[in-house]
C-alpha cells in the first residue's frame, strides 16, 4: 500500500533499474517546495517527525487536503535528525507499552507505507543488568511487556554469551553483567530517511511543507485560533497544531499558558567508521558514573548516547563531562573500542515534562493543538504518534492509544512517571 | 557553559557542581494554596533569557547556590549563596 499518488515517482527495484540507465535526470526532490497560501485547514508548526508525521496521517487517512507544515529552519534539523536511532517498546506502564508498541508495529511496515527505505533493522535492544536489584527490575518491566504481548526476554548470562559473543558476558569487569532483558523486535532505523520519507509522502499528497518560516504569535478570536502570524507572513487556519520539541515551553509562554515543561539537552556521538562489531542495541547503567547506549550504524560508526546534561539549556552544546561518561561506559563494555576516534558530537532541546510522559492535547483554544513532552524518547514514537494524533485532530477526540497522554494529568495527579522519581524533568 | 563561578572557590569546572531544580518565573498569586502548590510544582513559564535554579557545589564546597543563567546562550548572570529557603 503506498500513500503516493500516479504523478510521483514511485520508488521499486524496477525503478532502481531504470534510474542506473536514465542518467542524472532521473531523480527528482523529494518533496516539492511549494509558496505559502493564505489559508489552511491544518496549519503544522515544526516540520521534525511528528509534525510530518501527523501531516501525513491527516493527508492520508483524515482526508483533509489543505494542509501546511511551517518549520523555522529545514526539514530535519531538529530531534529527529539528532537522535540515536534507536526503536523499542519495552516501557513499564500500561499506557505506554501499548503506545509504543503501536509504533513498533508501525516502524516494521513503514518503508512500504512511505515507499521509502527507513532501513528498520531489529536487531534487538538489549538492556544490561549489573546488580540483581536491577534483574529484578528488568524481570518486572519485561514481565509486564509479556502480560501486554509484547516480546520480551529474560537472559541469563549463558543466553546474553549466545545472544551477543562480542560482549564477552562473562568477562572479569569492575562491575560484572549479571543479565539482560532483550527485546528482538527492537533495534534501529534511519532517522533522516524519517524525516525525508515522511516529508516526501505527505508532500506528495499536497502537503505544503515550508521550510525558513517562523511563527511568531497566534492570531485568536474568543476560544478559538483564526490563525498564526510568520515570518512569512499571516495564514489563516482552521486548526493549528504545535509539534515543536525542545522549544514548545516558549510556545506555551507565547500562548500565555504554564507548561509542565523544562527544556533539558541530551547529547550524542558518533565514533569513525569500524569493521562490523557490535550487532545490537545496549544499554548499560553502571554504578560508576551514568548511562550509556550503543550501536553501530551501517556505515560503520560507534553511535552513542547517555543521560541528559542535566540543566536546562537550548544552546545545543553539551557539556565536556557527560561525552566522558558516555565514552567511559562504552569503554566498559567493549574495552577493544579504545583506540577508536570520536568522529562528531551534538546535541538536542529535549521537551522534558514532569513526569517523563508525553502530552498530547488541547493548548488553551479549542482548536489549537500541542504535540509535545517527548522527552529523549520522540524519536520510536513518530509513527504511532502521528496516525494518533491526526485522527485526534480531525476529530475532535483523542483516540484512546493517546487518552492518557492529556495536560490535565498533572492537576489530577494521573502521573505516568515511567522511571518512578517523582515530579522533576531530571534527576541524575 | 564549561565552568561556574562558585562564591567561595571561585570558577571551577562544571562537573563539580550538581544542579537540583529550576525555580518556577512567578508563584501565581491567587488565594487557592492548592493550585500555587501545584503550580510551583509542575508549571514552567518558559524564558530564554533567564532561568534561576539551585545547583550544589558538591565536589567542592558542598555549598547550596542560587544561579541565574542565559539557557539561550549558556551565559552565567550571577551565583549567590542560597540562604533563608530550604533547598
Amino acid at each position: 500500500m503506498s500513500a503516493l499518488p500516479a504523478s510521483a515517482r514511485h520508488y521499486s527495484a524496477w525503478s532502481l533499474l531504470r534510474a542506473r540507465f536514465a542518467g542524472s535526470g532521473y531523480w527528482r526532490p523529494l518533496w516539492a517546495g511549494r509558496k505559502l497560501k493564505p489559508a489552511y485547514d491544518v496549519v503544522i508548526v515544526g516540520a521534525g517527525g511528528h509534525g510530518l508525521a501527523s501531516a501525513f496521517h491527516l493527508a492520508r487517512d483524515q482526508g483533509m487536503r489543505r494542509i501546511a507544515v511551517l518549520e523555522k529552519r529545514l526539514v530535519g534539523y531538529g530531534n529527529v535528525g539528532r537522535n540515536t536511532t534507536i526503536v523499542r517498546s519495552n516501557y513499564l506502564l500500561p499506557e505506554n507499552h501499548y503506545f509504543y508498541e503501536d509504533s513498533l508495529r508501525r516502524w516494521e511496515t513503514l518503508s512500504h507505507d512511505l515507499n521509502y527505505n527507513v532501513m528498520y533493522s531489529p536487531r534487538g535492544v538489549v538492556d544490561l543488568a549489573l546488580t540483581d536489584d536491577s534483574m529484578l527490575a528488568l524481570a518486572r518491566r519485561g514481565n509486564a511487556m509479556r502480560l501486554a504481548g509484547i516480546d520480551a526476554e529474560l537472559l541469563d548470562l549463558a543466553a546474553l554469551e549466545r545472544f551477543a559473543p562480542e560482549l564477552e558476558a562473562r568477562r572479569k569487569r569492575r562491575f560484572p553483567i549479571v543479565g539482560a532483558l532483550l527485546q528482538r523486535r527492537g533495534g534501529t532505523v534511519r532517522h533522516d530517511a524519517v524525516a525525508w520519507g515522511y516529508a516526501r509522502a505527505a508532500s506528495a499528497l499536497g502537503v505544503d511543507i515550508i521550510e525558513d518560516c517562523e511563527v511568531t504569535g497566534v492570531r485568536t478570536a474568543g476560544n478559538a485560533a483564526t490563525g498564526v502570524e510568520s515570518t512569512r507572513g499571516y495564514v489563516q487556519a482552521d486548526r493549528v497544531v504545535f509539534a515543536t520539541a525542545g522549544h514548545t515551553g516558549m510556545i506555551g509562554a507565547m500562548l500565555g499558558t504554564p507548561l509542565p515543561i523544562e527544556t533539558h539537552l541530551l547529547q550524542a556521538m558518533v565514533s569513525e567508521p569500524i569493521k562490523p562489531l557490535i550487532n545490537s542495541v545496549y544499554v548499560y547503567v553502571s554504578p560508576g558514573h551514568g548511562e550509556t547506549y550503543i550501536c553501530q550504524s551501517d556505515r560503520g560508526g560507534l553511535v552513542m548516547g547517555g543521560h541528559l546534561d542535566g540543566f536546562p539549556s537550548y544552546t545545543r552544546e553539551g557539556v565536556w563531562h557527560r561525552l566522558e561518561d558516555v565514552v567511559q561506559g562504552a569503554l566498559e563494555l567493549f574495552p577493544r573500542i579504545g583506540g577508536v576516534k570520536i568522529l562528531r558530537q551534538w546535541a538536542g532541546t529535549n521537551d522534558m515534562t514532569m513526569d517523563g510522559s508525553p502530552i498530547m492535547d488541547r493548548l488553551r483554544y479549542d482548536n489549537v493543538f500541542v504535540n509535545a513532552g517527548w522527552c529523549y524518547g520522540g524519536f520510536k514514537a513518530i509513527p504511532a504518534s502521528g496516525a494518533a494524533f491526526a485522527k485526534f485532530v480531525a476529530s475532535g477526540t483523542a483516540p484512546d492509544l493517546i487518552r492518557a497522554y492529556r495536560l490535565s494529568r498533572f492537576a489530577s495527579g494521573h502521573l505516568l512517571d515511567e522511571p518512578g522519581q517523582g515530579p522533576f524533568p531530571v534527576r541524575l | 557553559m564549561r565552568q561556574l563561578p562558585c562564591p567561595f572557590c571561585g570558577a571551577r569546572e562544571l562537573r563539580e557542581f550538581v544542579f537540583h531544580k529550576t525555580l518556577p518565573a512567578a508563584a501565581s498569586a491567587t488565594a487557592d494554596a492548592s493550585a500555587d502548590e501545584f503550580a510551583r510544582t509542575y508549571l514552567r513559564v518558559a524564558d530564554p533569557q533567564l532561568s534561576v535554579e539551585h545547583w550544589q557545589h558538591v565536589h567542592g564546597c558542598r555549598a547550596w547556590l542560587l544561579v541565574r543563567r542565559n539557557p539561550s546562550t549558556g551565559a552565567v548572570l550571577a551565583v549567590q549563596m542560597l540562604s533563608g529557603t530550604a533547598p
